[in-house]
């Protein structure tokens, strides 16, 4: 295994890198040796993917050293890492689709005159040496994910990476390819390469790495050989003590106010991301649906907006009993369903106007679409209405939104919904991007909603925040709802395993 | 602001014709410059509108030469003014449909759908009314053009105060009507104006059958006075061109969101009076070409150079 007494071959002295004052990772330490396989877990936002992005140097610390092999640098650019001899498999690939795999493999290593047979000689023997089934002139746009992921690694190889860095790897892969994944890094730690993998499945963790980093909140919480560690240790220092004492909070004293659902979904099947997800919500309850990124749950949200379009025949949708289908967001918002987006700068506000603008244009949506000449005023007091009941704190009557708070901005948002006075609000991960103490008082908005008799919606990658808003909790796992938990049975570890397994 | 360098350039070669030229700085002159842009101006309106909601409608003059051979065409034939007008009309809310239709529901992109119209209404036209020929006289004697290539008052000619006219209309509805607003909300954040609920899809279509309506009015105007119906307007002439650089030295983002009727007048005073000044200099259409084109160039890397987008500007309020 790893040779404790060699040099750490890459190593992070106390790195945090901020975004607009909030820490995506705090003062973390990290030490990684030749020849071993380092395995990072954490919560989704723990800080796992700007770690490796440091190193990768996709990313530039805001304070805090890297240095490889002893020798502090300064990577500008990914390049610049590779040049170092560190490179990353993305969790999305990064593979130029319309070209060969043999092509991909040696992209940015051209020569000025490039002949397809020695290109392609190259990538076989690349190719064989790993033991890898690609046709080397396949294009990469064709190639399923695990084997797209192979020519990732395949290219890393031949940039003669000794620092091989893989986001998820096993997160788009079948069992099978997940066993040949672990045989080709152990082979290739047999020559010495060293590898970070970050991982949500605890076992590939525990049963492959040689140690393991767990990070929480943006802070290293502990690192040690795979061996000192099992799966109970493991989730304790992922979710943390202080998650025990917020889920011993009684969140769900509500109860449904009606046996009968505000909404039902049935198979609902969209693409590739949702597949058969069926669930009902019911008024006057905040119902939580956790999950991992790309587990089909925003995608679900927007077909029931009508934002975009489930396949054909893809399951029903009821609203009070009543099926509905609807072409157009229009038709949702007519009949009470508000979303809010995941996204704000994306699909959320309207970001050169002003507050009261993009408060009174929510209103209009709903209330003066019919009006040829616009209500102005009435449409400026109920903007200024909502501002105060939801303590928007903008900066100037007619500034953009855009240059409010991320915490403002999203209140703006819920705003903007709520202004419609629906029967059913989605909340599509409402706290990203928010500072701490407009956290607080948007979960007390959501709380307030349900409260008043609506049916609430709440997406959240965010366990602590899924447990400590829902009355009842939906686990969606790749495009369906896999477990489904009542506020007084939920707990972390079991909303976690029921996400992951 | 691009509004601001776009307005003092105006003034700028206001002052220097003045001084350059004689005759530029007469009364006599100014009423040459305003009835000779009025016909620009209106379609400046109906562009700006669709621009401000994000689209784009290249089939604008290729409408506006349609709607005024319709208009032509029965009174020509004999049918009454009033009948040939609502005709005129009517065909021109049918094209406008057609291009929101195609950008709304079958989700073209708004450049690629009214390039594509405007060649099928060149050609639908020529062959069915023209008969593959590609202009008509008009008869001076017709009412109606002896009306819009009249004078109102003594010293305000029919063309400017339509013009005037329009512009009102345009202020009104892009400030105080609820498709105005909607408008603004759909060239700022179109997935968020979708998503919000707001009414896209209707919205789009007024959009472009305002557009088309401003067509018409232009082409009548511009017909009347030349006493022409001629479609090499569309396939020879910048008049395409010299829309889309009114609004956008306006300081009309090409992406929309933003914009008044104040923008288009800005746009307008520089285009109209560096037409005017160049032809009273005797410039060969080439070379005005040349001009307007390094004028284009010449205003946006000002305006990159006084406003410059930086990470700063990008990652506003990220968090």
């Amino acid at each position: 295994m790893s040779d404790r007494t060699a040099n750490p071959i890459v190593s992070l002295e106390n790195a945090t890198k901020t975004y607009g004052g909030i820490a995506a990772l705090a003062e973390a330490s990290f030490e990684l040796y030749p020849g071993e396989i380092h395995a990072l877990v954490g919560e989704n936002g723990a800080g796992k993917s700007t770690l490796c992005k440091l190193i990768a140097g996709v990313i530039a610390p805001t304070e805090g050293v890297l240095r490889v092999d002893g020798e502090a640098v300064s990577f500008s650019a990914p390049k610049d890492a590779s040049a170092r001899g560190i490179s990353m498999v993305y969790q999305e690939t990064s593979l130029v689709p319309q070209l060969t795999v043999a092509q991909n493999i040696v992209l940015g290593r051209e020569q000025a005159f490039n002949s397809v047979r020695k290109v392609r000689s190259v990538a076989r023997q690349v190719l064989q040496r790993l033991n890898f089934k690609v046709d080397p002139s396949q294009l990469a746009g064709s190639l399923s994910a695990a084997k797209r992921q192979m020519v990732e690694i395949a290219r890393a190889v031949l940039n003669e990476a000794r620092v091989i860095i893989l986001d998820e790897p096993t997160a788009a892969l079948t069992p099978e390819e997940t066993d040949h994944l672990f045989d080709l890094m152990k082979s290739l730690q047999r020559s010495g390469v060293a590898m970070i993998f970050i991982s949500h499945a605890l076992e590939e963790a525990l049963n492959h790495a040689d140690r393991i980093s767990v990070l929480r909140n943006g802070r290293m919480t502990v690192t040690g050989p795979a061996s000192d560690f099992d799966r109970a240790r493991l989730i304790r220092n992922m979710i943390g003590d202080e998650l025990k004492e917020e889920g011993a909070r009684p969140a769900g004293s509500r109860t449904a106010r009606s046996a009968l659902p505000v909404l039902r979904v049935e198979n609902i099947r969209m693409g590739s991301m949702v597949n058969n997800m069926s669930f009902s919500i019911f008024p006057g309850e905040i119902t939580g649906i956790a999950g991992l990124i790309g587990s089909g749950r925003s995608e679900v949200a927007k077909v029931i907006m009508g934002h975009t379009k489930r396949n054909f025949g893809g399951g029903r949708i009821w609203l009070d009993g009543r099926e509905v289908r609807y072409a157009l967001p229009a038709q949702a918002v007519a009949d009470g369903i508000a979303y809010v987006s995941e996204d704000r700068k994306l699909d959320g506000f309207f970001d050169t106007l002003s507050v009261s603008d993009n408060i009174g244009l929510g209103w209009l949506a709903k209330f003066g679409r019919r009006a040829v000449l616009a209500p102005l005023s009435r449409m400026r007091q109920i903007a200024r209405e909502w501002e105060e009941r939801l303590t928007i704190r903008g900066i100037g009557a007619n500034q953009p939104v855009l240059h409010l708070s991320g915490g403002n901005q999203q209140k703006v948002v819920i705003a903007k919904s709520l202004v419609q006075k629906p029967r059913l609000v989605i909340f599509d991960e409402p706290t990203r991007g928010v500072d701490v103490g407009a956290i607080a008082e948007i979960r007390q908005i959501i709380r307030d909603i349900a409260d008043s008799g609506a049916g609430v919606i709440l997406i959240s990658s965010y366990l602590p925040e899924i447990l400590d808003l829902s009355d009842r909790i939906l686990v969606a796992k790749s495009g369906t709802i896999a477990a489904e938990f009542s506020r007084s049975e939920a707990t972390a570890e079991r909303v976690l395993h029921a996400a992951v397994h | 602001m691009l509004e601001r360098v776009v307005a003092v350039a105006a003034l700028v070669l206001v002052v220097v014709f003045s001084f350059a030229i004689d005759g530029f700085a007469t009364l006599g002159n100014l009423r040459v410059i305003l009835t000779n842009s009025a016909s620009l101006a209106i379609l400046s309106c109906g562009m700006a509108a669709v621009i401000i909601s994000r689209g784009l409608d290249l089939s604008l003059i290729a409408q506006m030469i349609a709607g005024a051979l319709v208009f032509s065409f029965l009174v020509i034939g004999g049918t009454s003014t009033g009948i040939s007008m609502l005709v005129a009309l009517g065909a021109m809310l049918l094209l406008g449909v057609m291009n929101a239709w195609l950008i709304a529901y079958v989700e073209i992109p708004a450049m690629l759908a009214t390039l594509a119209s405007s060649m099928f209404i060149t050609g639908l036209f020529r062959n069915t009314i023209l008969d593959g020929g590609f202009m008509i006289l008009l008869p001076r004697s017709n009412p109606t053009v002896a009306f819009l290539s009249g004078d109102l008052l003594p010293g305000l000619s029919v063309s400017v105060a339509l013009m005037l006219v329009i512009f009102a209309f345009t202020w009104l509805l892009l400030t105080a009507t609820t498709t105005g607003r909607i408008v603004q909300a759909m060239g700022d954040n179109f997935q968020a104006a979708r998503l919000s609920g707001l009414p896209v899809r209707t919205t789009t279509i007024a959009v472009y059958v305002f557009a088309a309506l401003t067509a018409l009015l232009a082409g009548l105007i511009t017909s009347s006075a030349s006493g022409a119906v001629d479609f090499r307007t569309v396939t020879n002439g910048t008049l395409l061109f010299d829309v889309i650089l009114v609004v956008v030295l306006g300081g009309i983002p090409l992406r929309g969101g933003r914009g008044s009727v104040r923008n288009i007048i800005v746009g307008l005073a520089l285009i109209a009076v560096l037409r005017n000044g160049m032809t009273l200099m005797n410039f060969t259409t080439q070379t005005q070409d040349m001009l307007k084109g390094l004028i284009l160039i010449v205003a946006i890397v000002t305006d990159n150079y006084l406003n410059p987008r930086d990470a700063e500007t990008d990652t506003a309020g990220d968090l």
